[in-house]
Order: C-alpha cells, then structure tokens, then sequence
C-alpha cells in the first residue's frame, strides 16, 4: 500500500485527527461556557424535541441525567460535566469522567431506566437519543422533563448539539463546538472529494450478519467519507444481510465495528470470506463504533477514520 | 414415502438453485462435476464458486440434518412420553445446551476450538441436563413418565431464571446470545456441518432400532412390558439418543422451535401412527420443513433475512391446523 504513487493533498490524517479531537473537547476547560448572564438570558427556554413533546428549562438544569453514550459525550464537551449526576451504564464509557458516575440503567438488557433512582438524584432533566421507551411516561409524570434526539445524519448531529445547548445553558460553547467539527468535516470531505468513491461494507454484527442502510447515521458518514455503501438498497436502517449478496457485491473495503470480531484475520477466515476482494487484498479494517455509531463530538473524528480506511494514500 | 423422498429431493434442489444470487442448475452441476474431478474448471463466476461451495451448499445440508434430528427428536420423545406436547424442549436439553452457549458467549470463549466453542459448550449443557433430569425423576428402578415430564419443565424453568441472570449482568454480549437463542442454520460453513452429522446419524440409527418397542409403547407401559418389551431399558436408550439429536442440532444451530414438536404431528397426519412409517417420515418430513423454512428466511426479503425461528412457527402452524381440521379423528397416542 504504501508504494502506491499518492497525491499530497497538503493534510496528512495525523492533523485531521489532532483538529477533530479539539472539536470534541471532551472535558477540556476551555469549553466551559460561562455561567454569567449571557448563557443564562434565554431562559426561559422552550424547545420542541424529536419526539414532538414542549420541553421548557426555566433555568440551566444544574443536575443533568443522560441515558446515551453521546448525550453523555456532548454534555461533557459542553463543559457540563460537573452537572451530569446520572448515566446510563457501561457504555457510557466517554470521557474517561463519565465511568465514575451513578449509572440509571435498569431491566435485562439495561435499556430500561430506574426510574427511582433518577428522582433519588433530583435529576432537572434526562437527555436519551434512542427513542421512544416506556419509562419516559413516568419519568415525566412525576415532573422531570425527557428530550429526546434522534440524529441519522452528520448534520442531525451539530443540529442536535446545538439544541442541546440551548436546553443546558450553553449555547455558545455548543456554537464553538459545532463550528469546530463543521470545519473539520469540511477539511475531511473536500480531500474526499477528490479520490473516486470505494465500495464498501460495514459490519455492524456477524451471525448473522448486520449493516446499516440508508436512514443510519453510520451510512451517512461511509457516504461523507468517500464510500459507496453496496447496501444502497436496504429497506431498513440496521437490515440484517446475506452473505451471499455480500459475496456478489464484493466492496472494495469491508469495515467491521470494533466489537463485532477480534482482528481481520479472524473475519478472514469465516465461511466464504476468501472470495472477497477486501479480504484478499487486505482492505479488512476494525473500526472504532463508539466513534461513528454516536451522534455526538467525536463523530468527525469517526469521519476522519473512515476517511482513511477508504482511502489510505491519501490520508496517509 | 416416495412422495417425500421425492419432496426432499425438490426441495434440496431449489435451496441451492435460489437465494440471494440465483445460481442455475446448469452451473451447479458443472461445478460439482469439477469438485469430483469429472470435467475441468467450467466458465463460472468466481463469486458463484464461493457462494455455491462455502454459504448455500453447508446451509442447505445444515437444514437438512438439524431438521430430520429434531423430527426424530420429537417422535422419539411423543412416543415415550405419549403425550403430544413432547418435544425436545421438555427435558431441559434446549434450555441446557442455551445456558452452556451463554455461558461461554459471556466468558468469551466463542473462539475456542476453531469457532465451534458455543457449539461445543451447547452440547455439554444439552447432555449433562438431559443425564440430570433423567436421574431426578429415577424414583427406585423405575422412570415415570409424569414425573420425567415435570422434572423435565422445572429443570427447564430453572436455567431459564439462570439465563436472564447472566444474560442481565452480561452487558456487551447480549447481541450474540440473542441471536443464538433465535436460532439459524446460515454462514456457518462446513465445520459445524463435520461436527453435527455423525451424531445425528448415530442418534437416528438407536431410533430405526427401536421403532418395536416405541410401536409396543402406544398401547401403555405396562401392556409394552406384557408383549416382551424391556421398558425401562427402551426409556432410557430412547431418551438418551431424542437427548443426542436434539443437543447436536441445537448445539450447531441454537433454539429453533416448532420442527421437533410439529413435524411428528404433521406426518402422524399424514402416514398415521405406525412407527415404521412414522420414523422415516419424521427424518423426511423434518429435513424438507426446515430446508424450505431456511429458503424462505432467506429469499422473502433478499437480501435482507428473517429469523428462520419465526418461518418455522408461520409456515408450519397454519398448515398443521388445516391438517388437523382435515382428518380430525386421528389418534395421538
């Protein structure tokens, strides 16, 4: 691969990813917004979530709840993390901060919340991007405010920050934030722009096999990032596939998320793999999912990644 | 019976020709032709080649052996038991070899012994709970079959409370063991196939051996042992193979419901109650129900896929119950 004759686009992956790492700001104490009268003037704030249900913040909720890993994500890159109380559970796993928080989840698979324990907290507001769930009702019913987002899109995702830090109190941070991540992305897809799209399939699970299609946000990304995705015509958003119109289709690239298997050697190796041109010419990548399957700051450092995956000379 | 050979051999047929990429007899033929030295490498797609030889081959005999293992399973257990609703569920071997597959899945250990470690553990699970509850319902020398029964159900109820367990405090996994339990035949290839057909053919044979004595059964426990039938030796050669059909097409398949418990049914139905017509036709009938339940999974939304659990259960119970309203008088027993 590296003998390849590559064209220097004058940005190397190394400065993409230094540049979508600050857009995240993860934490870091330059993005706290400040707590005077200019966060605080548009409150009352009333905003409409995803779901189509008034939210109205009277004031900054001083003690946040968050019931996904990307809602968890943007309130720490807002500069809120001393106000999130609650998370959802392991896989709130970003910042490293957020592992050490009192974690909601509840039931057999962790989706459902502990509704007790979120009043126990005296939770102002509860941010959840998966959803309707059953548990909303009551959380509401007894007088804490849910909103909701539901991003499938890069552009859903700086829509939503921006949302969010209206409803926080910290529209300006989340205004610098998005503005950071738009230029990155920017960066990303006009060097994009100029390689001829890779075909290509990603993994979301194996046995069966699953993907995304159209409607996902990960499908959004493949396609920002100079992919075009063999699962174009997928009725659903995560359709389960077949892995003989896999085969047929034969991508160029063959991305797997981090947590679907161990190394590409070991995705090689599965019935009917050694057919594929991917697997043959060593275009198997592991990717990082809490990177491009969460709606929140880090998503462009997913661009960044894929971005390279699918065109390694020039993002070299 | 020559209606179903002829049946299976349709059906196997049409498995391999459709799916996802249509491949053409023609092609299938010339192929395998070539696999068996016969004639020299035809002009066929490459990718036709993998998916022939590597995917729709393996899963189409996969279908086949976990189908007749689980129809056998049945008819051994309805005859032993005498009782309709016994499948190969009832003595704890599905909900076994499930908490040995979750077990390992948790512990990480999927990749042991060349991917077939799920397999492997499902097996053990099955077996071992079958041996358990086989010896909690043992009261002195003899093996009631109500007693079995219920044995069988309360051991079953009490791994299912040890699976959620697990499967609660199990965070990242949750995904592999659920699909595990919805059970499939696809993308498994050859290994699972090597693993499963032998046992199933020796837990096939102990059946043809013993279709006397399940014939003797029908007429009660005690007439059985009148007529020379050894009962208690027959109960617990009988269980022990329902118990090593069903932990092997479990254990290379997951939980797919419906095939064990119906298809006995349906051939009752069809071929009556006999146990020497009975037994080839479950073999038969359970390998084409679940190679076209597979076919169907797989082509209805293509290249999409359903859970092959779900087309057992909607492509089988409509047809038992036209069976059933059809020839109401048959006997069970």
């Amino acid at each position: 691969m590296a003998t390849h004759p590559r064209r220097f686009l004058g940005i190397t992956l190394a400065a993409i990813v230094a540049f979508a790492a600050a857009a995240c700001g993860g934490g870091t104490p330059h993005a706290a917004p400040s707590s005077s009268g200019a966060t605080q003037s548009g409150f009352p704030v009333k905003l409409t979530d995803d779901d189509g249900v008034k939210v109205t913040m009277n004031a900054p909720p001083q003690r946040i709840v968050t019931f996904s890993p990307s809602d968890t994500e943007i309130v720490f890159a807002l500069g809120l993390g001393d106000r999130l109380v609650g998370v959802s559970g392991p896989a709130d796993d970003y910042p490293a901060a957020a592992k050490g928080i009192t974690q909601v989840g509840a039931g057999q698979f962790g989706t459902d919340l502990n509704v007790e324990k979120v009043v126990a907290l005296h939770a102002d507001v509860v941010l959840y991007s998966f959803g309707t769930a059953p548990w909303m009702a009551q959380v509401r019913k007894v007088g804490i405010p849910v909103f909701t987002t539901h991003a499938t899109s890069v552009d859903d995702t700086m829509h939503d920050i921006d949302t969010l830090g209206r409803l926080l109190g910290a529209s300006s941070a989340a205004t610098a934030l998005t503005a950071r991540m738009r230029r990155s992305a920017g960066l990303i897809e006009g060097s994009v722009a100029k390689q001829s799209a890779e075909t290509c399939f990603y993994e979301v699970g194996y046995n069966p096999l699953y993907t995304v299609g159209p409607g996902s946000l990960e499908y959004d990304l493949l396609q920002k990032a100079g992919c075009d995705p063999v699962t174009s015509g997928a009725k659903s958003a995560y359709p389960q596939w077949s892995v003989e119109a896999l085969v047929k289709e034969n991508p160029d690239v063959y991305l797997v998320a981090s947590e679907s298997a161990t190394s590409a050697q070991a995705v090689a190796k599965r019935p009917g793999y050694d057919g594929l041109t991917a697997v043959k010419q060593g275009r198997v990548d592991l990717v990082d999912s809490s990177l491009i399957s969460r709606p929140g700051p880090r998503l462009v450092q997913g661009l960044a990644v894929l971005a390279k995956d699918l065109h390694p000379e020039a993002f070299g | 019976m020559i209606v179903l050979v002829a049946g299976l051999a349709g059906a196997f047929l049409l498995a391999v020709g459709l799916g996802t990429v249509a491949v053409s007899p023609w092609d299938t033929t010339r192929l395998v032709a070539w696999k068996l030295h016969l004639i020299g490498h035809p002009h066929v797609a490459a990718s036709t080649q993998v998916i022939l030889f590597q995917l729709r081959l393996p899963r189409v005999l996969l279908a086949m052996v976990v189908g007749a293992a689980l129809a056998v399973a049945g008819t051994l257990f309805q005859g032993l038991f005498r009782n309709p609703m016994a499948d190969p569920a009832i003595i704890g071997v599905s909900s076994g070899a499930a908490l040995g597959a979750v077990v390992v899945i948790v512990a990480g250990g999927a990749a042991a012994l060349g991917g077939l470690g799920v397999s492997a553990a499902a097996f053990v699970g099955a077996i071992v709970t079958a041996f358990l509850v086989y010896r909690l319902a043992r009261i002195g020398p003899a093996t009631h079959v109500a007693t079995l029964l219920l044995a069988g159900i309360a051991i079953a109820s009490l791994i299912s409370g040890v699976i959620s367990i697990v499967m609660s405090l199990s965070g990242q996994e949750i995904r592999s063991i659920y699909f595990w339990l919805l059970g499939g035949v696809g993308d498994r290839g050859w290994s699972s196939l090597e693993v499963a057909t032998p046992l199933v053919a020796i837990g096939i044979a102990v059946a043809v051996v013993l279709v006397g004595d399940l014939n003797l059964m029908t007429m009660g426990e005690e007439r059985a042992s009148q007529l020379g039938s050894e009962v208690e030796r027959f109960k617990r050669i009988s269980l022990g193979a329902g118990a090593l059909l069903a932990a092997a097409a479990v254990s290379v398949s997951g939980v797919i419901g419906f095939v064990g418990l119906m298809t006995p049914h349906i051939m009752r139905l069809v071929v009556g109650s006999d146990h020497r017509r009975l037994l080839p036709a479950s073999i038969l009938g359970g390998a084409i129900f679940l190679v076209l339940a597979d076919l169907a999974a797989r082509t209805v939304i293509s290249p999409e896929e359903l859970p092959v659990g779900a087309v057992t259960a909607l492509l089988g119970a409509p047809f038992f119950l036209w069976l059933l309203r059809r020839q109401r008088q048959v006997s069970y027993a």
